[in-house]
């Protein structure tokens, strides 16, 4: 079987749940041995090889002299206060986001020429900074304004804070055409439908409207939400106390001692991004198969 | 119980209807014939508020719905519509689709609703499929579900656009089959079809309809044996083969 859609198998199927589905057509663990697929053969022997590269690549870091287990183990406090910086600037960033972009995606879409227009010149405004500049322009703006109102002299955190805001509202910006996209392609007799039953615009967005633009912009969504993550280590600039910017204290430290310790912080960072990122695709694919359609599967060639 | 009184509707530049009335009373059923764009489906659409008309006024049981103190969402929970592509949710289940307007507009506890939807899915003879998606159902089965999902309201007008037009002609009598039985059962129907047989058999008056005028109005056999206007002479020549 290949990891494909679930197919309607006659009556039995269809009258059941969804969740029986899934179990009754899930591939066992150990089966009768079956002759791999020529797809199969060319997946086995591409992965075997990159596992024999990458092997070699990191024998090869061993023979440089790379392996310092202690100095590996003597950074690990500082870099967990680095992961949970970046956890929360993440668990920030990707919420407020999502529901800016959902707004957005909802005032572009709708019929009100000025909720129209408030969407457009959002888009276009946070789309067309780049992240950094709108990182470093606004924390700036926050201590001037604390400063000049508050009379607070050094307002790093709350500076940080701005920043964080208007690098969740560029990946706002994002989401927001990610999110209109899938809205578009709901077909208009869906919403014509919703109407005829007597449900109100917000009914009708809420309970037929969404639930399917979401379905269809769930991949594009983890594509963004893997990018700001990583987008999150620009926040470094400003001081902000998380991955990159514990990684570039840490190299600043540790190069008068030994040109190759920075390989092995770097390495130990590019590892947590890489968990922390995959953990958010991990969620994002969990919910693409949980909104999967039966009957309803896409073009397989 | 459902008139319309000299309705105007402008897309742009183009006049879609011009000054059409028209009246059902309770417990009859009317058909509505025309070639395409002669604009029975806005009509149609009219009479529930999906478009609303730029002149003319439409009752429902006395009540001026085109007034504008009427909430459009009132007028049209009281009035079923199918469709002709079905326009079933496709993320949810039959039973879903039918419960979705019992709960959200009609506030009946899910368990009240889900009963009255799968008496409602019984009746439309899809009492076994209430747990399919409209994807894994035929095109009859996904309409039956429609007719459901708009009976399950309560509705006291049902109308019907070409509800047979994008189905495999061997589905088309079982959804025929559920619309007769609705009809004897004294449902307010207003139908757009070209399925002659039903308008024949079914139908109290059949209005035919062209350049978003009523050309002609009578009961089945005068429309279809003796028409009187010329354009529903040739309308019906051509349609009857």
């Amino acid at each position: 079987m290949k990891g494909g859609p679930i197919r309607d198998e006659g009556e039995g199927v269809i009258g059941k749940p969804r969740r029986e589905i899934q179990k009754a057509t899930r591939r066992p663990l150990l089966g009768p041995f079956r002759y791999p697929s020529r797809r199969q053969i060319v997946r086995r022997t591409a992965s075997a090889a990159a596992a024999v590269v990458a092997f070699l690549f990191v024998f090869w870091l061993g023979e440089a002299g790379l392996y310092n287990l202690s100095f590996a183990e003597e950074i690990v406090p500082a870099l967990e206060r680095g992961f949970s910086g970046t956890m929360w600037l993440v668990g920030f960033v990707i919420p407020v986001g999502f529901g800016t972009g959902l707004m957005m995606a909802s005032a572009r879409t709708s019929d009100s020429r000025i909720a129209r227009a408030i969407g457009g010149t959002y888009v276009e405004f946070f789309r067309s900074m780049p992240p950094f500049t709108l990182i470093a322009f606004s924390s700036l703006l926050a201590t001037k304004l604390l400063r000049t109102v508050f009379y607070i002299d050094n307002p790093v955190g709350l500076a940080v804070a701005a920043a964080t805001f208007a690098l969740a509202l560029h990946s706002g910006s994002y989401q927001t055409e990610i999110l209109r996209a899938g809205i578009l392609s709901v077909p208009a007799g869906q919403v014509e439908a919703a109407y005829a039953l007597g449900l109100t615009r917000s009914r009708t967005l809420f309970n037929v409207i969404l639930p399917q633009a979401f379905r269809i912009s769930l991949p594009a969504l983890g594509n963004e939400f893997s990018s700001v993550i990583k987008d999150t280590s620009l926040l470094s600039a400003i001081s902000a106390v998380e991955l990159a910017f514990i990684g570039g204290v840490l190299v600043n430290n540790a190069l008068s001692r030994d040109f190759n310790l920075p390989f092995i912080i770097w390495s130990e960072i590019s590892v947590l991004y890489f968990v922390l990122t995959y953990a958010v695709v991990w969620i994002v694919r969990y919910a693409e198969n949980r909104s999967k359609v039966p009957g309803l599967e896409a073009a397989q060639l | 119980m459902i008139r319309a009184d000299g309705i105007h509707k402008w897309f742009g530049e183009l006049h879609v209807l011009r000054g059409i009335g028209m009246e059902v009373t309770k417990g009859e059923v009317s058909c509505i014939i025309g070639p395409s764009g002669s604009g029975k489906s806005t009509f149609l659409r009219c009479l529930n508020l999906l478009v609303f008309p730029d002149q003319g006024d439409i009752y429902l049981e006395g009540v001026r719905i085109t007034s504008p103190e009427v909430r459009p969402e009132w007028v049209r929970q009281q009035i079923g519509m199918v469709f002709q592509s079905f326009n079933l949710f496709t993320h949810l289940t039959a039973l879903r689709n039918v419960t979705l307007g019992l709960t959200k507009v009609r506030r009946m506890d899910s368990e009240a609703a889900g009963k009255k939807a799968r008496w409602e899915l019984e009746r439309v003879g899809l009492g076994d499929k209430v747990d399919a998606y409209p994807a894994q159902l035929s095109g009859g089965q996904q309409q039956r579900v429609a007719i459901a999902r708009a009976l399950a309201m309560d509705p006291k007008v049902m109308l019907f656009d070409e509800p047979t037009s994008a189905l495999d002609p061997e589905f088309i009598h079982e959804v025929l089959d559920v619309m007769t039985k609705l009809a004897d059962e004294g449902m307010t129907m207003v139908v757009v079809t070209h399925e002659m047989g039903f308008a024949k058999k079914v139908a109290d008056d059949v209005t035919f309809l062209d350049q978003g005028q009523i050309v002609e109005r009578g009961p089945p056999s005068e429309i279809f044996e003796g028409p009187k206007q010329e354009r529903t002479k040739a309308f019906v020549s051509r349609i009857l083969g």
